[in-house]
Order: structure tokens, then C-alpha cells, then sequence
């Protein structure tokens, strides 16, 4: 619908103004949303509520960034956990080896990722479609088995063990459950914020150029690799934090995160909630989590009811859960006005 | 047609959703009706590739818990087990770990996860406080790492350095006796394979010096074709050969091994075939193999251990695992413990538990032995024996001896640093 509205507005000078005002508004619900987590605990005193928000952090922010790639540029990543586990392992790794404050690790994690991100995608932007999403799933495959072999470093298949020191810092400290709650809220509501940004941007409608044609994209005089390489890097940057904001919670990192698996648990989630609008893979990702807690709590065969699900949503919906109601809702206001 | 109908669809599901969102918060309450029970939690692999071990673990507890609660529970309180499937990942373990605590009100923890999921389990511990036994991880560092000891953790489980002191030192025996000093070594790839594999030959070459290994193949973990490992080592002509797959891997190998004829070639040292996953799966079963006991009801050869299979033979219609005697030790000890505290409080049965010995079917002299200083169990079964192709399979075990593992231990312990 934003595509449309963009589309129809003729003049730059109302365009501008509206982009300034969206971005108003969409600071003013980043706000909100964080406003209404923060006071959670208040309201309910469930430890279980709150991690389940955490995980939702984790995933969440993994999971839409993954949509940057899929839904606004076309580029389907199987191996978009290698992201997720190499946040999560050099967090954790630089957290125990050098002991630096919290806020270095984070910032020297996002510079591993940014340059790992920059060489992979160096590589695999220049392939399209099956070529891509092959090419990145072998990357993970090998940042995988990286972790797997090169035990006296990682922990091999043991994973980081000892737990992740958490040292306070500016008054934070990440061992308290309510700290490290509100703070992985921060960074969800910031990061989709941010994610937001580039999706509004010029620079995210170029990517929706390149997704629908990139030859037109092309000859319009855009450099297409260095677009695709940008996103790509910036969506890993993303996929990165997720990871260790679960790597704080778990308190270790383990190779399961940069398994293929992990990759596809984010393709399921995007399925679920849907490509078309940029909170899709939000609701997805809630959508999963509820769906495995609570399955897993009755039944050891939750592998048929996930199965049967998705099978609902790719051959009943056709398409995922936020694009359906998107889509009824402008059909309802559509046949509204029609009236 | 069908257009109109689907937003009733979605808001009969979303209501739905809304309905299982809402049980999941209002379990507490619900937990907190019923305090009079003592709920365990126990978060277990219960999905996927070695789903098999840990059902086995399940009914181990639940034949355990039954006794237990005959005779009047954890201190007068009946144990309720709350029982839930981690999938084998170590996030997931870290999760139903922590809602089996803030959620469902479980007091004690199980862990029954093996590997990565024991040591997500093991920061939840940490970070919780709730009394765990670790039942499953056979990884020594869990316990003998002083970074990872926590007072209230505890490992009912047999350990990798035990195994390999006592597999080492048999096969020095045997290798001494039979000359055999071209040994070949076939292990997965990862860091249980690598690990133990080292050990294994460190004690080996200790005890028998003589010995070189002329040949080493690490196949992937679940690898299904085994052939050019096969081929490898008889071109290699070892005179011995040790293995530690395990489960699936290792009855494939077997089968595809059988095809070479290669168990005549050589003397095999497979120190996780006597067990009955592994023992009636195998299609035909080489005489001879040598092997460490992982659960057979021949060993300990006393009658409280038959009777323990039998028991769990006649109620589940399947053999033990490994896994079962460990977690089955695990209840055991809790209910001797909580006798001993006279409560079902986890810091008092904590406190009970430490250097706690208990008469169990398990023990090398029918008494099992909770150590103190690193909370990990000493004093169970453990020896080495060959196969026949039939039940009981592993007939005759040579049975390790404590005194020498316990040197041992304390040496590898100062080498490693850990003491």
C-alpha cells in the first residue's frame, strides 16, 4: 500500500514532507510498542512471558532481516543463520576470552559480521535465485563446520561452555532477567526501526526495483551488485544481533545456531507471517514460538501439527498471515468505498 | 464463493491461538493448586535421531518414580515428572529448562540432554538455582572443569575418562597377550569421537607402549555409507581396531563391515556395541568384539540388576539403554537423598546428596557412590567383554577396577589443569 501511496504522490516537495511525516509516525509506534514491553513486568509477573519475548527479540530481529533479502530484494538466503550463529559465537567468544565491557563486544561483533557478511556476499550476490540460495547455504555450511572442527576454540559440538560473563555496565546489568528483558526489547524496537528506515528509504525502493527488475534497474543507471552486497551485509548486521541477544539468554553459543536449520526456521517464519509487509515476519515469529511452546508442552509429534500448519498457510492462505489480513483489509475498504 | 468464508477462518484461529496463548500464562496458577506433589522437571530428546534414548530415559524414571511413590514419595510428597521433548537443540533445552522452573513450578530438575544440551541446561541451573541432575552428558569437563561446578548441579551419568582408563588398560591386556601392536582407529567427527578416541589411546600406549597406530578415519556423525572408511583400513592391515560410533552409525558400519569379512582380520575394540541398541539391531553380529558395557543385564552379575531389566523388559517390552540405567540412578539417589534431609527441598537434598552412598543394581559392588568434591557418580559397573552372536550377547565382563581409575582420574584432573 506504502508502494502505491509512493507511486501516486506526483511532486517531490508533498512526497518529502510525507516520507518526514511517516517517519514521525513510525518512531512514534517504535515508541509505543516499546513503551507497553517495558511495562510488561509490571503487569504480569510470568518469567515465562518475558522470555518468550526475548526469544521473540532474537527471532524477530533475525527473522526481518531475513525479509529484507526475500521480500524487498528478491534474494532468497538459505544460509541466513550463519549470521545469527557468528553473532552469537563472537559475542560470546570475545565476552569470554577478553573479557571487554558488554558495549565493545557488541559493537566488535557487528564489525566481525560486517566484514564476514562483505566477503560471503561479495561471492554470492553476483548469482541469482537457485545459484544464491545454494551458494549461501553452503557458506553456512562451513561457517558450520568451522565451529564443528575447530574445537579447542569453539568447544566443537559442546558449544561455548561456562556460560557468557555478563559484567554491568552504565548501571545495566544483563545477569538480572528484567535488565536483560528490557534491554533485548531495546534492541528489537530499535533494530526494526532501523530496518525500517532502510525499507523506506530511496535506497529500499531501489531494492524493490532490483527485486522486480534488475535489469530495468540496471540500464536506470543503478549498480546493482553494490545494492544487493549492501543489503546483504546490512541484513546480517541484523541477523547478528538477534544472535546475541540469544546468546545472552541461553548463556552460551552452540553450533545448532548456525545450522542450516536455524536458516530454515526463519523461511518458515517469513512463510507464516508473511513477505509483503514489513512486520509479516514479526507476527511470524510470535506465530512460531506460541505454536512450538505450547505444542511441545502436549505432544512429542509437534514435527506433524508445524507440518500441517504450514501446509494450511501455503496451500489454504497461499501466502502468509499478515499479507492475508493486509490484503482483506484493503479489499473490505476498497468494497467500502465502492458503496 | 469461498472469499467470504475465509475471514471467519482466520478469526476462529487467531481465537484459537488466543485461547493456547492464554493457557500457557495461566499455567502457574494452575501449577501452584497442586503444591502438595513435588513436580521434576525433566527436558529430554524425545524427536529426532536418537529419540529412542531418550524414551529409554523416560521410562527409566517413570519405572523409578512409580517405586518411589509407593512408598511414600520425596519426604511424604508424591513426584509428579513433567516430561518435555527439547528436540536435541541446546535453545530449546535452555527454554523448556526454564519454563519447566518459572512456569510449571517443577522444584528438581532432570536433564536428561546429551552433549551442547546438557551444558544450556547446566546455565539454567546456574542462573536458577533449581537442583539438576545432569543424567545423560558423558563429557568429563561438565563436572571435572571446576569453572562449570555449581553447588546444587550433580552428573549421574558415566564419564568418558572413566571409560577410557578402563578400555585402555584391557586392551594393553589383550594387545600384550596377542601382539597386537598396529592398531587403526575409526571415530565420528566431533568433539565426543575426537575426545574420546585420544584418551582411549593415551591409556593404551601408557599401559602397552609398544603400540602405534598406523591409521585413523573420523566419519561424519550419521554417516550413512561407510565403505571407503571399510576399504581404508584393510588396506591399512591393522592388527586391531578401535571404534567409539555408537547407536545407528555404529550397527551400519557392522553391516556394511560384515561384507568385507573384516571382523576376521582383525581384533575390534568397540567400546559402545554392548549395548542392546546397538546388540539386536546389528543383522549378524560378529563373535568376538570387544567391547565397554554400556547397560546389559548380565553386568553386573547379580540379581538385582536381572531383575531391574527384566522388570523394565516386562513393562516397556524393550531392553534398557545406557541412558535408562543413568537416569533410573538419578530418582534413586534423589529419594535416598530426601530420605536423608527429610525434605523434598532442592538445597537440603543438595546437601544430602554430597559423598552420598546408596545400595543400586548399577554399582561395580552393588553400591553406587555420589562423589563429593566434583558432584559426579563414581562406583558404577564399568568393565570390558567380547560378543556372541546370541543373548546374553556379551556373556562374560572383566570388570574395571576403581582403585586404578580413581589415580588415573586424578592425574588426567592435574594435567588437565583441573585440580
Amino acid at each position: 500500500m506504502t508502494e502505491l501511496e509512493a507511486g501516486r504522490a506526483q511532486t517531490l516537495a508533498p512526497a518529502r514532507s510525507g516520507a518526514a511525516l511517516r517517519r514521525y509516525r513510525d518512531v512514534l509506534i517504535a515508541l509505543i510498542a516499546f513503551a507497553v514491553l517495558a511495562s510488561l513486568p509490571l503487569l504480569s509477573g510470568s518469567k515465562a512471558l518475558l522470555d518468550f519475548v526475548i526469544r521473540c527479540s532474537a527471532y524477530g530481529l533475525f527473522a526481518t532481516s531475513l525479509n529484507l533479502l526475500v521480500g524487498y530484494t528478491g534474494l532468497t538466503s538459505f544460509g541466513h543463520g550463519m549470521f545469527f550463529g557468528l553473532g552469537a559465537y563472537s559475542f560470546g567468544l570475545i565476552m569470554q576470552k577478553l573479557g571487554v565491557p558488554i558495549p565493545v563486544a557488541f559493537v566488535a561483533t557487528l564489525a566481525i559480521t560486517a566484514v564476514v557478511a562483505a566477503i560471503i556476499g561479495a561471492i554470492c550476490v553476483r548469482l541469482k535465485e537457485i545459484y544464491f540460495a545454494f551458494v549461501t547455504l553452503a557458506f553456512q555450511m562451513l561457517i558450520h563446520s568451522t565451529i564443528l572442527s575447530w574445537a579447542s576454540f569453539t568447544g566443537g559440538d559442546q558449544g561455548l561452555r561456562g556460560g557468557i560473563p555478563r559484567p554491568a555496565f552504565l548501571g545495566i546489568n544483563l545477569a538480572n532477567h528484567i535488565h536483560l528483558y528490557i534491554a533485548s526489547c531495546a534492541l528489537l524496537i530499535l533494530g526494526l526501526l532501523a530496518m525500517r528506515q532502510i525499507a523506506q528509504s530511496p535506497f529500499g525502493y531501489t531494492l524493490r526495483m532490483i527485486r522486480d527488475n534488475a535489469a530495468r534497474a540496471s540500464f536506470l543507471g543503478i549498480d546493482v551488485w553494490r545494492a544487493k552486497l549492501t543489503v546483504f551485509v546490512l541484513a546480517a548486521l541484523f541477523a547478528s544481533m538477534g544472535g546475541m541477544v540469544m546468546a545472552l539468554f541461553v548463556s552460551g553459543a552452540y553450533p545448532e545456531f548456525a545450522y542450516w536449520t536455524i536458516s530454515g526456521e526463519a523461511i518458515f517464519i517469513n512463510m507464516l507471517g508473511g513477505v509483503s509487509t514489513f512486520l509479516g515476519p514479526m507476527v511470524g515469529t510470535v506465530l512460531l514460538l506460541l505454536l512450538n511452546d505450547t505444542v511441545t508442552r502436549f505432544t512429542e509429534y509437534h514435527g506433524i501439527v508445524l507440518g500441517i500448519v504450514i501446509l494450511f498457510f501455503a496451500l489454504g492462505l497461499r501466502k502468509g498471515l499478515l499479507d492475508f489480513v493486509a490484503e482483506w483489509y484493503a479489499h473490505r475498504r476498497e468494497t467500502g468505498e465502492g458503496r | 464463493m469461498t472469499r467470504t468464508r475465509t475471514p471467519g477462518i482466520s478469526r476462529r484461529s487467531t481465537l484459537a491461538l488466543m485461547g493456547a496463548g492464554a493457557m500457557t500464562f495461566a499455567a502457574p496458577w494452575v501449577a501452584r493448586a497442586q503444591a502438595k506433589t513435588v513436580k521434576i522437571g525433566m527436558p529430554t530428546i524425545l524427536s529426532g535421531r536418537v529419540a529412542q534414548l531418550g524414551t529409554s530415559s523416560r521410562n527409566a524414571v517413570m519405572l523409578e518414580v512409580e517405586k518411589v511413590n509407593a512408598a511414600g514419595g520425596l519426604a511424604g510428597r508424591q513426584i509428579e515428572m513433567v516430561i518435555r521433548d527439547s528436540k536435541g537443540q541446546p535453545q530449546e533445552a535452555a527454554r523448556v529448562a526454564r519454563e519447566l522452573v518459572n512456569t510449571d513450578g517443577c522444584e528438581l530438575m532432570i536433564d536428561a540432554e546429551a552433549s551442547s544440551g546438557a551444558f544450556a541446561v547446566h546455565e539454567v541451573a546456574r542462573d536458577l538455582g533449581v537442583f539438576c541432575i545432569h543424567t545423560n552428558s558423558e563429557t568429563s569437563a561438565l563436572t571435572a572443569d571446576p569453572k562449570q561446578h555449581i553447588p546444587n548441579a550433580f552428573r549421574t551419568a558415566r564419564q568418558g575418562v572413566h571409560d577410557s582408563i578402563v578400555g585402555g588398560s584391557y586392551a594393553a591386556a589383550i594387545a600384550k597377550a596377542k601382539g597386537l601392536k598396529k592398531w587403526a582407529t575409526c571415530s565420528p567427527d566431533y568433539a565426543y569421537g575426537r575426545d574420546t578416541t585420544a584418551e582411549f589411546t593415551l591409556y593404551l600406549k601408557r599401559f602397552a607402549p609398544e603400540v602405534e597406530i598406523i591409521s585413523e578415519s573420523w566419519p561424519k556423525l550419521f554417516q550413512p555409507d561407510y565403505t571407503e572408511v571399510v576399504t581404508k583400513i584393510l588396506q591399512a592391515k591393522p592388527q586391531a581396531l578401535y571404534s567409539c560410533l555408537w547407536g545407528g552409525d555404529l550397527t551400519s558400519y557392522i553391516d556394511q563391515a560384515n561384507i568385507y569379512a573384516m571382523f576376521g582380520q582383525m581384533e575390534v575394540f568397540a567400546v559402545n556395541m554392548a549395548d542392546y541398541t546397538a546388540l539386536t539391531v546389528v543383522k549378524n553380529l560378529p563373535k568376538g568384539i570387544h567391547s565397554g558395557n554400556r547397560y546389559i543385564k548380565t553386568f553386573p552379575t547379580t540379581p538385582e540388576n536381572a531383575a531391574w531389566g527384566d522388570a523394565y523388559k516386562a513393562k516397556y517390552n524393550e531392553y534398557p539403554t545406557n541412558w535408562s540405567w543413568e537416569n533410573a540412578t538419578a530418582i534413586m539417589l534423589m529419594a535416598e537423598a530426601a530420605k536423608k534431609a527429610n525434605s523434598a527441598d532442592g538445597k537440603k537434598i543438595a546437601e544430602a546428596l554430597k559423598g552420598l552412598t546408596i545400595k543400586c543394581p548399577f554399582g561395580a559392588d552393588g553400591t553406587v557412590t555420589m562423589r563429593g568434591d566434583d558432584h559426579t557418580l563414581v562406583g558404577y559397573a564399568i568393565g570390558w567383554g567380547t560378543t556372541i552372536p546370541q543373548e546374553p550377547y556379551v556373556p562374560e565382563v572383566k570388570a574395571g577396577d576403581w582403585k586404578t581409575i580413581f589415580e588415573l582420574e586424578a592425574e588426567w584432573k592435574k594435567s588437565k589443569g583441573y585440580a
